[in-house]
């Protein structure tokens, strides 16, 4: 081969007018070789510059907001809280990658989104070490024993905090009300900082809407875990994901949807239908869960009629655990139990094939 | 409102080269014919080293099969045959032909005799055969086959310019600076298919040419111009199809059979060329752009000109590539030699350097974001398919729909897990056809068996079925001793 390119070139040298005096301006740079090896692949030869590590950023851009106003709300134990779980979220998944000799992946910031969305789940009186049991339980238990990125059956976050609920049931439910400072270090919280209350979804439970007010709730001034409370500010990180095309509307629009419909439809309070829909919506993790959560692409349906069908089960799935379940909200185990049915869901919806059904070449 | 398909998405377009005119590339000193630029058999050189060639004169016949001859491109004496590693991968033996300078054209090019409303469909076919042309977007199907074959059976003709890819604007500046030759390559086609209608299609971000043409069509109701969307894959014959007639063309058949038979828009004008001029296919119309070209052009381009003439032309090389790519960036075909020739499917020339190649070095992994199956212009689910490609359950990627896959790359160029979805699923048709193929031939052969040897039929069928070697084999032996 190298005898025919010598042949080839030398052929073409004399034969090209404009070669030589090309030349001599391509050398005064670094000497551009024509001849050097190419590439020789396959099409496309382009690529779009969208990377995984891209789309990370926009999801930790879009939660940004909403861990402020929860700091804002909670006071600065929220850091710290926060902080931990996204340190131990990207260290554990460096320390496991290195242990099993994987290549270290953390730079694509998946992991910092998942710690995130576990330390947004924690009330921020949980104590210290809960964040690290979390992030561990997310990122090798759920993420890295199935496989690594785009491969766990199950939301990591929130994977971490059905676990975290159920292990320590009174640690991650005493959800405090906002504005009652604590220190950033206290390693427990003394009981005298939370203002003993109900929260609004205790109150939904009962049939009571809770007197905070619509638009307070709205902001977030309620009682919750650190990133689920200011509904305003989700919303606001949901568009911002539409408007960057992280997201599709499908999941967040036909999970509110159901939501709404059945809490109108079934109010627990006939009274104030149209504040009870408004309540269910705005109060507990809905929000965080279904622009968040329920969009997670690895544990979601990839076809946009499975992404609808999977949101109206998250709906119908969290409004039966709010209405006949032991627990107050229904989010994560609705959001959870969808995840396990993504490849049926999948293949429910397969899209119509252009051209039909192939006649297998006969 | 712009018509288009569902699915496809906006590729940075890229179209450096859409105000530069198409210019005539100095007759180069050499030029390297391959004997095999288009789908069909290999020509078989009818020129010996020494002879002296004109320009235009045939240099390559195809003895049997599908194919066009091969012409020199320009005048002078044939230095040597030889055969080349062509970018395929395959050896095609390539008629080098040393240039006189002198332009000579073979004095037997002449215009055709009689006028166009007097020519016959048979005699248009003959020129367009003789004139060696094939189609000229990119997968060189020989028009004359073409025409023939869409004869009696097609209502539509369709132009395609929708040049959906991205830097290519060769076609742009075509329609743009030589629209009549090309309406009237239109029209001897519609002649020769007894059409009275035909479209050209057109994609939104070329207004000037879809104005231009308008100009030219004015009064004129027998051809019009369609206004595509621009989206990749716009030009892909079944997405163009499905926009302009609502029609979904089954896997497996040809535009023949629903009706529609497509030209490209360079086609046209080489059809015009030789129907008027008498001058077959030895030159063509090439972007030349990429990040590593100086000075992006279209040029004019005698067939079998070395890239790396064009490039100099366009001022050389600033930077050092890294590829070098024949077509457009999404479906061309990466080149390992700066010295390939120019073929009649070189529709672009793009010199890439290694910034090209960012994200070359990151970790493959599927997130499941879902673009792929967004994007996908025939419908299927891309990921799946590269995974079971990836864990080759090529059964399951059947059933998933991998041969329906048009390869426009979509997937892969969209994927930020970077991973190369198209490249596998390429693997995986080529096993599938490659079993098929040894399916249908055991097949054949078993049929031979039947009729050779006296087997009931539901022997033979079960033989069939069976499929693997040995059986047929020693049937084999048996009727070749009969």
């Amino acid at each position: 081969m190298t005898d025919k390119e010598k042949d080839t070139a030398a052929a073409a040298a004399p034969a090209s007018d404009a070669a030589p005096a090309a030349e001599p301006a391509a050398k005064e740079k670094k000497a551009i070789d024509p001849h050097a090896m190419l590439t020789v692949s396959t099409s496309p030869h382009i690529k779009s510059p969208d990377t995984t590590r891209s789309i990370m950023i926009d999801v930790l851009i879009a939660l940004l907001p909403s861990c402020i106003w929860g700091v804002y709300a909670f006071g600065p134990r929220s850091v710290s809280l926060l902080l931990i779980a996204v340190i131990c979220a990207v260290g554990f998944e460096a320390l496991y990658q290195f242990i099993m000799k994987k290549r270290i992946t953390v730079t694509d910031c998946s992991a910092a989104v998942t710690g995130l969305l576990v330390g947004m789940n924690l009330p921020s009186t949980a104590p210290l070490w809960i964040p690290i049991i979390g992030a561990f339980f997310a990122i090798v238990v759920v993420k890295q024993l199935y496989g690594g990125i785009g491969k766990n059956f199950m939301n990591p976050a929130l994977a971490a905090r059905a676990f975290l609920m159920l292990a320590w049931p009174n640690a991650m439910t005493a959800s405090p009300q906002p504005f009652t400072t604590s220190s950033m270090f206290s390693v427990s919280v003394d009981s005298a900082d939370i203002v003993a209350s109900a929260t609004p979804m205790q109150l939904l439970k009962t049939g009571t809407i809770p007197d905070n007010g619509i638009f307070n709730m709205l902001l977030g001034a309620k009682a919750g875990t650190i990133g689920e409370v200011s509904t305003l500010l989700l919303i606001a990180g949901g568009i911002y994901l539409l408007v960057r095309r992280v997201i599709t509307w499908h999941i967040p629009v036909s999970y509110l949807a159901t939501v709404a419909l059945i809490s109108y439809l079934f109010p627990q309070n006939a009274a104030e239908r149209l504040e009870f829909v408004a309540c269910e919506i705005i109060c507990g993790g809905l929000m965080l869960g279904a622009v968040f959560m329920a969009t997670d692409y690895a544990t979601t349906p990839i076809t946009a009629n499975g992404r609808l069908l999977f949101g109206v089960g998250c709906g119908l799935i969290t409004m039966f655990i709010r209405y006949f379940g032991g627990y107050n909200e229904g989010v994560t185990f609705a959001i959870l139990i969808m995840n396990t049915l993504v490849w049926y869901i999948d293949n429910l919806t397969k899209p119509k094939r252009f051209g039909g059904v192939p006649n297998n070449g006969k | 409102m712009a018509l288009t398909f569902r699915g496809g998405m906006h590729v940075d377009d890229h179209k450096n080269t859409r105000r530069c005119k198409i210019e005539t590339l100095p007759p180069p000193a050499l030029v390297s014919l391959p004997m095999s630029q288009h789908i069909g058999a290999h020509c078989v050189p009818c020129v010996k080293v020494g002879d002296t060639v004109l320009k235009g004169q045939v240099i390559g016949q195809v003895e049997s099969g599908l194919g066009c001859p091969v012409h020199a491109s320009v005048s002078g004496r044939v230095k040597a045959i030889k055969e080349i590693n062509a970018a395929n991968g395959m050896k095609i033996v390539n008629v080098i032909i040393e240039n006189d300078g002198c332009n000579t054209i073979d004095p037997s090019i002449q215009p055709y005799p009689k006028r166009i409303q007097d020519i016959t469909t048979e005699e248009i076919i003959e020129i367009v055969r003789r004139a060696g042309i094939s189609g000229m977007g990119g997968a060189t199907f020989p028009t004359y086959a073409k025409i023939q074959s869409a004869l009696g059976k097609v209502q539509h003709l369709i132009v395609n310019c929708a040049e959906c890819e991205p830097y290519i604007t060769a076609n742009h500046r075509l329609l743009l600076e030589n629209p009549a030759a090309v309406i009237n390559g239109v029209k001897i086609l519609m002649r020769a298919l007894g059409l009275r209608k035909a479209e050209i299609a057109v994609e939104d971000n070329k207004l000037d040419a879809i104005n231009k043409l308008e100009q030219h069509l004015v009064g004129s109701d027998i051809i019009s111009v369609k206004v595509m969307k621009t989206k990749y894959p716009q030009g892909d014959e079944r997405q163009l199809i499905y926009a302009l007639k609502g029609v979904e063309l089954p896997t497996g058949q040809l535009p023949a059979d629903v009706g529609c038979v497509i030209f490209n828009a360079e086609t046209c004008y080489a059809v015009f060329d030789a129907v008027a001029h008498g001058m077959p296919l030895i030159e063509r119309t090439v972007t030349v752009d990429g990040d590593c070209i100086k000075t992006p052009k279209n040029l004019r381009v005698p067939l079998g000109t070395p890239y790396i003439d064009l490039i100099n032309y366009c001022g050389g090389l600033r930077a050092q590539p890294k590829k070098i790519v024949n077509g457009g960036p999404m479906m061309g075909m990466a080149q390992w030699d700066i010295e390939a020739p120019v073929t009649k499917g070189t529709s672009a020339i793009l010199v890439f350097s290694e910034k090209n190649d960012l994200h070359y070095n990151l970790p493959e992994a599927c997130i499941r974001c879902g673009r792929c199956v967004k994007n996908c212009p025939m419908h299927l689910m891309p990921n799946y398919l590269a995974t079971f490609s990836k864990a080759e359950h090529f059964d399951e990627a059947e059933q998933f729909g991998v041969m329906s896959c048009v390869e426009c790359g979509t997937c892969s160029y969209n994927c930020p897990g970077q991973v190369p979805i198209v490249q596998y699923i390429r693997k995986t048709k080529t096993h599938i056809n490659n079993v098929r193929r040894a399916q249908q031939a055991a097949l054949a052969a078993s049929k031979k068996e039947t009729a050779a040897a006296p087997v009931p039929p539901a022997a033979s069928v079960s033989a069939a079925k069976e499929m693997q070697a040995p059986e047929p084999k020693s049937e084999n032996k048996e009727a070749s001793s009969k």
